[in-house]
């Protein structure tokens, strides 16, 4: 299971900004390790967050994303004390999901 | 004699005896420092936690405080690589049980960041107090810097999330400090016996090998560096191009053979030093873009303006975002009115130095 993301939403005269740090290797599958054996492809692919379930960002992430991904946003609406939850899926089928209330 | 009171002569007396020994050459010069000065100057917090403050402060209220005063120059998550380098990144859970940073060796963190390389936990301690918030130093109190070095410490999972962090726990956080292992003073620089023999130093070995010269030596070595006249002000007026702050100077090379101007400084003087007290030269150059517009950028774009000075009077005093670019200005209301319309006017007319 891969480590927590850090979120932190705050919201500000109707609109929330949203800022994002993941824990993820991000390997592009083009690194060779210490030994010349290519170090496999590990990276998110699919990115979406949801206010109060409702989805206000989708993102397709690919190897260029660097390691341990910063991403901030801001969307429409939004207010003290809802869920905002993030969602990232990659390229192994692993996943990660973390939810915070807007501040 | 009989002036005296008996207390001022026993004070008199009591200062003589104590330094006497060691100021006898400077004699009826200055004061010895009263204690308040003493205790106002001495605030650094050693390894082994000496001169460390009482107080405690919660992860939480670290986060409240980092956005407040931090995030703005280090990121919401001290990950930042915009105006400084990160704080946080590159150590992992083994780190912290080993107390050696792996990806200092292996290269693995594309940067070096603050909590990869620092051992003690006290200077980060020390650094936050001293010398941040970048714009108002030493203006945090002993429980806020605890609650931001509190966040700063769970951001790299170096204590949890309900943590608080107290003068009296703060040495069970060293034990977990990622690089705790990782500092040599098997250098120079370094007092003391050598490190082996449970001293600190390399016996006082130096980092050099330089050797004297003892043949033929030149006597004295006059170092000496001119521009003929010709060639005066070939670039211009070097003393305008040369950073405000700092040691640096640029020679004034505007009129040849003129000498250097003395006497009361101008009213632009006067405005640059107000701007270097107050600590608009942190983030802004005369020339140049720093952490924020450079002065000449600000007076290019709203010199046609009218109502311009009015206008920067007020972001200024409140602070903004978005003109130059995401970093935010912080507000700056701790500046009086006048000294903030009289900076305004300064840039406006376009940063002299003189």
């Amino acid at each position: 299971m891969a480590s927590p993301m850090r979120i932190r939403a705050a919201a500000k005269d109707g609109v929330t900004e949203v800022r994002v740090l993941m824990a993820h290797v991000m390997e592009t599958g083009q690194r060779k390790d210490s030994s010349g054996a290519l170090i496999p492809a590990h990276f998110i692919t699919e990115l979406s967050a949801r206010h109060n379930d409702k989805l206000v960002l989708s993102a397709q992430f690919g190897p260029s994303v660097s390691t341990n991904p910063y991403l901030a946003f801001k969307f429409n609406g939004g207010a003290k004390g809802d869920k905002l939850a993030v969602t990232w899926v990659d390229n192994k089928g692993d996943t990660r999901s973390d939810e915070v209330q807007i501040a | 004699m009989s002036r005296f009171s008996k207390t001022l002569m026993a004070l008199l007396l009591a200062g003589v005896t104590t330094s006497a020994i060691a100021f006898e050459r400077y004699k009826g010069i200055g004061r010895v420092a009263t204690e308040a000065e003493v205790a106002a100057w001495d605030i650094d917090v050693r390894p082994d936690f000496k001169g460390l403050p009482k107080g405690s402060g919660t992860v939480d209220d670290g986060i409240e405080l980092w956005e407040t005063h931090c995030t703005s120059c280090h990121g919401s998550f001290g990950e930042s690589n915009e105006v400084f380098t990160p704080i946080v990144g590159g150590t992992s859970a083994d780190d912290i049980k080993t107390g050696h940073v792996k990806s200092l060796i292996s290269g693995s963190s594309p940067q070096r960041t603050t909590l990869m390389k620092v051992a003690t936990v006290s200077t980060l301690f020390d650094y936050i107090q001293r010398a941040m918030p970048w714009t108002a130093p030493k203006s945090l109190k002993p429980d806020e810097v605890y609650a931001i070095l509190a966040y700063l410490l769970n951001l790299a999972d170096i204590v949890p999330a309900d943590f608080v962090l107290s003068d009296a726990n703060i040495r069970e956080v060293q034990e977990r400090m990622p690089n705790r292992n990782g500092m040599t003073t098997d250098h120079g620089m370094w007092p003391g016996v050598a490190a082996a023999k449970a001293g600190m130093g390399n016996g006082g070995k130096p980092d050099v090998s330089n050797v004297a010269c003892m043949k033929d030596c030149k006597k004295e070595v006059e170092i000496v560096s001119a521009l003929p006249d010709y060639a005066q002000d070939a670039h211009g007026n070097l003393a305008e191009q040369n950073r405000l702050v700092g040691q640096t100077r640029g020679k004034r090379t505007s009129a040849p053979g003129e000498p250097a101007e003395q006497g009361e400084p101008s009213v632009a003087a006067a405005a640059l030093a107000l701007a270097n007290a107050k600590g608009c030269m942190a983030c802004h150059g005369v020339a140049s873009k720093l952490v924020g517009p450079g002065y000449n950028e600000i007076a290019q774009k709203y010199q046609a303006q009218a109502d311009a000075e009015e206008m920067l009077v007020a972001k200024v005093k409140l602070g903004g975002q978005g003109n130059w670019g995401a970093i935010p200005m912080p507000p700056q209301a701790h500046v009086a009115d006048e000294d903030i319309r009289l900076l305004v006017q300064w840039v406006l007319q376009g940063a002299k130095a003189q």
